[in-house]
């Protein structure tokens, strides 16, 4: 067992140039010492930015500032008004390197204001977490495009925050995001899942270990995770959980029969009573959670699921039984279209 | 003999089928994620027209129609285009306080379209709603609002 902090092992770990049993017991180690963690995570922070920061070219004026050294180190004679003109480039040269860093730190939308309810106002940059304790909630300016309400007992970190993508990770807790941004710009990780705003508001609340709930409330929320996807709408939720990702989402409005099928068919396999109460169960706006499930169910169950479909409202033109049943991409797409008239 | 009935009842299918197969002008109403477009997200409902050859062409127009504290107001409707066509978005321009329906007129060519869509504490009332191949008339507005204050009475809603 490693009794020595890793903090020397910590870049190699994460670029993945340790040996093996190296990189276990750096693993072990981080896994019990919390001083090393805090390190890996800043670490990280770090490689993050790295990866982000954009290459700006060299100024000319950079060249002819080295030229001219290489210059006068030959000649070894310098007249002091050339000295200064070199140390007036160098400054410049400086100057400019610092503003460059300075314009893609503090980018619009780069920087998101915390305000805690006891109004201690705060700034806060990826890398960086918010905790509230049972006493405390905060609210989180996300750049220009909306705005985070952190529930109390909750940690958060911001992953990234740029202009392109806002990305927080729920650790645990509860947030409610309001978003007025273009979809695919704002995404919340956790641990079974990622939440993908497609102009929404929604709450989203997750345990440690994974287990949660999604209820949207305006707009539309893409809940994805290792292939599977969610579309939640407005006045829908979606359960979560470790290792399955996304439940099948059901209107709030639906049978508590419905949802407890839902709750026993979307992570346990060969729910057979489930899905006959959910076929029984399923009203027009309930296509919704039929449509989801033609993808879920195994292949001798999808022509019950896509039948039932039929029966509650018209299959629209250029929808297929065949195709549907065959899950083409495009067939399922215009059909959710369609149906979401109906939503 | 056989013969002309069979040709009659064949020409009367084809005249049922081609009856049935003629969409006239009409409205669909939905909720705003139907419009698919984020920029609806906030509206009170959407809407889409059916059945008019150039989508992006028909002539759209309403009133929210409402019974506040026994008095009767109307306000012009907050109409704006999705960026699909033949696609609209209702936003909410009238007071919260009272019983409210939306009056939507449309027209396309020859052919017109009217819907009643009553509004509750939760939002529009898809169940409620009624459509005409022609505008509403003032006594079906007033007969939907008047239903629809009844039921908020008898639901205590408001």
């Amino acid at each position: 067992m490693f009794t020595r902090h890793v903090s020397r092992q910590l870049a190699a770990h994460m670029d993945g140039e340790l040996t093996q049993p190296l990189a276990r017991q750096v693993e072990l180690h981080t896994a019990h010492c919390a001083h090393c963690r805090a390190e890996r995570e800043q670490v990280r922070f770090g490689m993050e930015i790295l990866d982000r920061l954009p290459p700006v070219e060299a100024p000319d004026a950079i060249w002819l500032s080295i030229e001219a050294a290489f210059r006068e180190q030959r000649s070894r004679k310098m007249p002091v008004a050339r000295r200064w003109r070199w140390a007036f480039s160098a400054t410049a040269v400086l100057a400019l390197l610092g503003a460059a860093y300075w314009t893609v730190v503090h980018r619009p939308g780069t920087r998101w204001d915390v305000v805690r309810i006891d109004g201690s106002p705060t700034v806060i940059r990826a890398g960086e977490w918010i905790e509230t304790n049972s006493g405390s909630s905060a609210t989180v300016k996300v750049g220009e495009i909306g705005s985070v309400e952190v529930a109390p007992n909750t940690r958060l970190r911001v992953v990234t925050a740029r202009p392109g993508e806002h990305r927080l990770a729920l650790a645990r807790g509860e947030i409610r995001a309001k978003i007025s941004a273009p979809p695919r710009l704002f995404f919340v990780d956790t641990v079974s899942g990622t939440a993908v705003d497609l102009g929404c508001e929604y709450t989203l609340n997750t345990d440690e270990a994974g287990f949660g709930l999604l209820q949207v409330t305006k707009g539309w929320v893409s809940f994805q995770w290792q292939g599977i996807e969610s579309l939640v709408p407005a006045g829908a939720s979606c359960r979560i959980r470790p290792k399955f990702g996304p439940g099948i989402p059901y209107f709030d409005d639906g049978s508590e029969s419905m949802r407890q099928a839902l709750e026993n068919f979307g992570f346990e396999k060969g729910a057979d009573g489930a899905l006959n109460v959910i076929l029984a169960e399923a009203r027009v706006r309930d296509t919704l959670t039929l449509w989801h499930l033609l993808s879920r169910v195994e292949a001798e169950d999808r022509a019950r699921v896509y039948d039932r479909m039929a029966s509650l409202t018209p299959v629209p033109a250029g929808v297929s039984r065949e195709e549907a049943l065959k899950l083409d991409a495009e067939t399922l797409k215009r059909w959710k279209e369609e149906l979401a008239w109906t939503w | 003999m056989l013969r002309i009935w069979m040709l009659r009842l064949g020409i009367a299918a084809c005249a049922v089928g081609a009856l049935a197969l003629a969409e006239g002008f009409t409205f669909t109403i939905g909720n705003p994620v139907a419009s698919q477009d984020f920029q609806m997200k906030a509206a009170a409902f959407v809407f889409r027209t059916n059945g008019c050859a150039e989508p992006a062409k028909p002539q759209i127009s309403g009133t929210a129609e409402g019974l506040v504290k026994q008095a009767r107001r109307s306000v012009v409707l907050k109409v704006m285009a999705a960026s699909k066509p033949g696609v609209y978005a209702v936003f909410q321009n009238w007071p919260a306080e009272g019983d409210w329906v939306v009056n939507l007129r449309g027209a396309c060519e020859s052919e017109s379209a009217g819907a009643i869509v009553p509004i509750g504490p939760k939002g529009f009332i898809r169940e409620s709603a009624k459509f005409f191949p022609r505008p509403a008339t003032s006594e079906e507005i007033e007969a939907s609002l008047k239903a629809l204050a009844q039921s908020e009475n008898k639901g205590g809603a408001k």
